[in-house]
């Protein structure tokens, strides 16, 4: 396990020259640059909130920071999973020249993908700044520093979902269809468009304890909308969430490590 | 030091004669799954026994199909045995297929970073060998240049000179050297020839018979996955070269 960690470090030079390289590829020749990868969540938010304002009346002042920071760690926690589908197959030609950890191919995805993110959760929080500073809305800036150990977790979280994407397309093709169909679907039952009281007034609690995104989502959100720390079993369940996720994607990586190659 | 230790080694290959199974259909038809795509089982490596030291110098021949890349992947680690033991110590660089460990989209400059890092290298060590794995491939201004332009032989100019820059105490070549010039390929005998003073291991894959007599001190007759015969270099090609005159003769 340890040695496991320690191959990882030793070829971290190799892995985040990638991670660089990936961005580079995906800015070059793009006129818009870092704001491209912002078109998708800051227009859903813009019609969501004109459609939603008309439709229920609902506040903007608080509909769009909600709308704004749930896409923006949906569109990380969906861009991991369905990247991660390619993670083996992207590096067919590294994996097929040299044995290494292939912790590091997800790892390459998930932190191209958290690069993203960081740059959407800093725009909330500069909408979060200007509410706050216009008298809008109540804000303090402590609630950024609540969400960072939320932040950590859903890195782990979304490692391991690409992980064990990654290692199911390498067996099954169409893993990533299935993916893509499962997610959409997962979206209209996470509380995203809508607020999670909208779900509880209409009897679909349930649906929002069943919902693993949820579980992690509120460790981000309530802090930077509330300025509050979660509480501590909100904590507690997306630990548990977690460290279960990720021992399935560490026992699935250890299982592939010598077989993977056969299947590429 | 470095050494290599195959003991009773075999690799089979578990191939599908059909295309991959969907998730759908192993779901659905999971019950008759064998007869609807029966595995395949490829006997590659057949019960290998191998030891090399420092200084040995080893060129691998055979017949298409007979096992000889497969084995230098199974050094290498890429291919873990199916049963037997793999002892492998010392820093390995490999040469295989030359589209292998390439960004086909990056420039030359930035893909000697990345195969350096894949080796193991640091930032540092890497820009202190910059320059001279730049002039060891003459490549010029067209390091500049997206790899995907490069011609098979520019590649085998920029993979060999990665290579070979930072001194692995264990090298390993799948007959990629033919594809390189007249030129590039004394150039590449010369930089081999130098490590013979200090003691590097070296085992090359090649149909070219008379640069393995120059290059490599015992010889390895691979036939369909075992080995047929190990000995000297040069008395092993004759056998081999022999071999196949023969039947020809004969008819």
């Amino acid at each position: 396990m340890i040695a496991y960690f320690q191959s990882i470090w030793k070829f971290r030079h190799f892995w985040w020259s990638l991670v660089k390289l990936d961005l580079r590829t995906r800015y070059r020749r793009s006129m818009l640059g870092i704001g491209w990868s912002l078109l998708h969540p800051v227009c859903m938010t813009v019609i969501l909130c004109v459609v939603f304002h008309k439709l229920f009346r609902l506040d903007l002042v608080d509909y769009a920071p909600h709308v704004f920071s749930g896409l923006a760690v949906w569109q990380y926690i969906l861009t991991c999973t369905l990247q991660g589908c390619h993670a083996f197959f992207q590096a067919e030609h590294y994996i097929r020249q040299t044995s290494m950890p292939l912790a590091i191919f997800p790892l390459r995805t998930v932190l191209g993908a958290t690069f993203h993110l960081l740059i959407a959760l800093s725009l909330v929080v500069a909408m979060l700044a200007v509410l706050a500073v216009g008298g809008w809305r109540p804000w303090h800036p402590m609630g950024v520093l609540f969400a960072v150990p939320g932040l950590g977790l859903l890195f782990v979280f979304c490692w391991s979902l690409a992980v064990i994407a990654g290692t199911f397309t390498v067996f099954f093709h169409d893993v990533h269809h299935l993916a893509e169909v499962g997610f959409q679907m997962l979206f209209y039952a996470s509380p995203i468009m809508y607020q999670s009281s909208l779900l509880a007034e209409h009897g679909l609690n349930w649906l929002l304890q069943v919902n693993p995104i949820v579980c992690v989502m509120r460790l981000i959100r309530e802090p930077l909308l509330t300025s509050t720390l979660p509480s501590g079993a909100a904590f507690f369940h997306a630990l548990v969430l977690v460290t279960v996720l990720g021992a399935c994607a560490s026992v699935l990586l250890a299982r592939i490590q010598k077989r993977l190659i056969f299947h590429l | 030091m470095a050494s290599i230790e195959l003991d009773d080694v075999c690799l089979h290959f578990r191939v599908r004669q059909k295309r991959r199974v969907t998730l759908k259909e192993y779901l659905l038809h999971r019950l008759y799954r064998r007869s609807v795509n029966p595995i395949m089982e490829i006997r590659a490596l057949d019960h290998i026994h191998l030891s090399l030291r420092d200084g040995d110098r080893v060129g691998i021949i055979g017949h298409n199909g007979a096992g000889k890349s497969t084995l230098l992947r199974l050094l290498a680690g890429v291919y873990p045995p199916t049963s037997g033991r793999r002892r492998v110590e010392g820093q390995i660089s490999s040469l295989f297929d030359l589209t292998l460990g390439f960004e086909m989209e990056s420039t030359g400059w930035d893909n000697i970073s990345y195969r350096a890092y894949l080796q193991g290298e640091t930032p540092r060590s890497i820009a202190a060998k910059r320059r001279e794995i730049a002039d060891f491939s003459e490549l010029g201004e067209f390091l500049h240049m997206p790899v995907r332009y490069y011609s098979a032989g520019m590649l085998v100019r920029l993979a060999f000179a990665i290579a070979t820059a930072f001194h692995p105490e264990i090298l390993l070549i799948d007959e990629v050297l033919g594809v390189g010039d007249l030129a590039f390929q004394q150039k590449a005998k010369a930089r081999l020839g130098q490590w013979i003073n200090q003691a590097r291991l070296l085992v090359v894959v090649s149909h070219d018979t008379d640069s393995l007599a120059d290059m490599c001190t015992t010889g390895i007759w691979m036939e369909k996955g075992k080995v047929r015969q190990m000995g000297p270099m040069r008395s092993v090609i004759a056998a081999y070269t022999h071999s196949i005159l023969q039947p020809a003769r004969a008819a």
